[in-house]
């Protein structure tokens, strides 16, 4: 009883430490971008108050960023791309599943080794290609995204379905479904858990990306907020007060996005199915 | 008009396994066919043939009097049962139950009659807004044959819908399932590897092994009148006996010789007999036909009592004559006297004896049948 209260100890303050960690950057982002440059520069661990407490950064980086337009362009690009690996992928996943072939096992192997490739080492061929077809612009962002995030999706969807037992399907081939509409009704709905994860990886990790837009989207009224954000580190001064407020200003929505469809991941969704 | 028809259907499976062999098989309009037989003898995959959710390689299906090899599922208008129920987990009961006529745009007000009416059936009415998971296994199992009944099907089709619940509600199911069929008087397939399921649900039974239909026939006559030497030992439990004998003949009687033992036939099984003397057959007797005899009686044989298992009223006695093992059924009175390890002398009702072609296995003593 006593090591058994004592190894809890140790776990809550290696917790608590890892909890320091992880929380620290989100602290000094938060408390500097209520701060003056000054203020910034002076103590970056300090909380704001006093005469470095400021709300400026925010009306000026709301402004600088342009923020609705860019925010506008952020919501669009990432929820286009995110529904569409959702659909694109849940479908192709289930099809490799459910289609018991070496070619099927190809494709799976196929998307998984996917993963693998860095994105550097495609970069310029890719940005280089679809320049050539005049796609370098927001479809072509969306379009690029499906394909790099699809395959991560596919094999988690992949590993899902795997559990979904065919008797449903075939169930409800019986009660009247055709293959879409056995997709739509029976199988889509049952991957609710996993579809709000993949939502969730895809959309953070496209809203803040930041190299792909920059090489696809040149048009200044097309740019995403991790773009625009940029702007507040010039050649010779860098506006941190800025850049943090902005920073705060940007992470919000999705911050709220992830915030509402975790508690969507349910454990055991098929649960009463089968026996 | 439901009748369902099997012609010559096969099932080969890409990589060249026959799964079924050229069956023949007529389910009346209003019957209760049982496809009954051990795993893999492709019970299941004659059954989702004639549902449609497994291609024929061959021959003919008709429900009704319309071929269905190439129409799709849903147009055969048939339900099925599966045996891990497979409902819907993101819809309710009631979703579940009319989700087939929302596939068919049938209005809600006559849907929801429907799933009602279903649902009074089954005695599931409180259960209509409850998600699968909050149901037991035979409340998911009801529901699972409400969905059926609500497509007012031609046929019914079940796939062990039973083998997932407890004994005890198994036996409840059981009740609960003939009385539905008493009820709605439509054509029903259902398919069991549990010979008792099969004995007491079927209007008919068919005995399936390795893709090949063995014997189909009512319940009763299967039981007394196995076909052949497989269907004698997969039907009734304890099993049939089996030993290995040849076909005597003394003084014109023909008789079996099973070790030293001489047993006298009847005149009815012999008949067939004439051209098997001299020949090993396979000699079958059922647990209740052999009885605690004395040394003197004819048609008895001396075996050595191994285990003897008390089931309340009756008794089962394991005994070896020889290498060869047979179990025994007597009452409870007859058994408690005897001791394990005891020798004692067992009398053969040789009316009730089957006598199987040594190669073929085909019941060779049948000459009533034949």
């Amino acid at each position: 009883m006593k090591g058994e209260k004592k190894n809890k100890t140790r776990i809550l303050i290696l917790a608590i430490f890892l909890a320091i960690i992880f929380i620290l950057p989100f602290y000094i982002v938060l408390t500097n971008s209520f701060k003056t440059q000054k203020g910034i520069f002076l103590n970056v661990t300090d909380l704001p108050f006093g005469q470095f407490f400021t709300l400026d950064n925010y009306i000026e980086a709301f402004k600088e960023l342009d923020f609705v337009h860019s925010f506008l362009n952020s919501l669009l690009i990432t929820v286009f791309s995110t529904v569409l690996i959702v659909i694109f992928s849940s479908m192709a996943a289930w099809m490799l599943v459910r289609t018991k072939s070496k070619l099927s096992s190809f494709l799976y192997f196929l998307f998984a080794a996917a993963i693998l490739i860095p994105f550097q080492s495609v970069m310029l061929p890719l940005i280089n290609l679809m320049g050539k077809i005049g796609f370098l612009n927001r479809s072509g962002l969306i379009f690029m995204y499906v394909g790099f995030g699809a395959s991560l999706s596919i094999m988690l969807y992949h590993g899902f379905i795997k559990s979904i037992p065919v008797e449903l399907e075939e169930a409800a081939t019986i009660d009247g479904c055709n293959k879409f509409q056995v997709f739509w009704y029976i199988i889509f709905p049952m991957l609710k858990p996993i579809t709000v994860t993949v939502s969730i990886l895809n959309a953070m990790w496209i809203w803040n990306d930041f190299l792909l837009p920059q090489l696809v989207i040149n048009r200044p009224e097309s740019h995403t907020i991790p773009l625009k954000m940029f702007y507040f580190f010039g050649q010779h001064s860098k506006q941190w007060h800025l850049a943090l407020a902005g920073l705060v200003i940007g992470m919000i929505p999705i911050i709220i996005f992830y915030i509402l469809a975790q508690k969507h991941i349910i454990k055991g969704v098929t649960k009463g199915s089968i026996k | 008009m439901s009748k369902v028809v099997l012609k010559d259907v096969e099932k080969v499976y890409p990589n060249g396994f026959k799964a079924v062999h050229g069956i023949n098989l007529e389910v009346e309009d209003g019957e209760f066919m049982v496809l009954v037989g051990p795993s893999g003898c492709a019970k299941s995959t004659t059954l989702r043939m004639i549902a449609g959710l497994e291609e024929i390689s061959g021959g003919t299906i008709s429900i009704g009097d319309k071929a269905v090899n190439d129409i799709p599922p849903k147009d055969r208008e048939i339900a099925m049962v599966f045996q891990n129920y497979a409902l819907y987990p993101h819809m309710t009961v009631y979703e579940n139950m009319g989700f087939s006529l929302k596939m068919k745009k049938t209005p809600k007000n006559i849907t929801d009659e429907k799933v009602r009416e279903a649902a009074k059936i089954l005695d599931i009415e409180d259960l209509l807004d409850r998600k699968p998971k909050e149901l037991s296994g035979g409340q998911r199992q009801r529901v699972a044959v409400g969905r059926a009944i609500v497509r007012a099907p031609k046929v019914f089709l079940f796939d062990e819908p039973l083998s997932n619940l407890d004994a005890k509600l198994r036996v409840h199911m059981r009740v609960q399932l003939s009385q539905l069929h008493q009820r709605l008087k439509s054509t029903m397939i259902y398919v069991t590897h549990d010979q008792v399921e099969a004995m007491t649900m079927g209007d008919r039974i068919c005995v399936m092994n390795l893709g090949k239909i063995m014997q189909v026939d009512t319940p009763l006559n299967v039981y007394q009148y196995p076909a052949n030497k497989f269907v004698a030992g997969f039907i009734g439990s304890p099993p049939m006996n089996f030993m290995e004998g040849e076909v005597i003949e003394i003084n014109n009687d023909i008789k079996i010789k099973i070790k030293e033992v001489k047993l006298k036939l009847p005149l009815d099984k012999s008949r067939n007999l004439k051209n098997y003397v001299g020949k090993k057959i396979w000699f079958g007797i059922r647990p209740e036909d052999i009885n605690i005899g004395n040394s003197n009686e004819e048609n008895s044989i001396k075996g050595k009592i191994e285990v003897i298992e008390f089931m309340g009223n009756e008794a089962f006695i394991y005994s070896k004559i020889g290498n060869d093992q047979f179990i025994s059924r007597t009452d409870f009175l007859g058994a408690k006297d005897l001791k394990n390890g005891s020798e004692c002398f067992f009398s053969i009702n040789m009316d009730k004896c089957h006598i199987f072609d040594y190669d073929s296995g085909k019941n060779i003593s049948l000459w009533l049948k034949n």
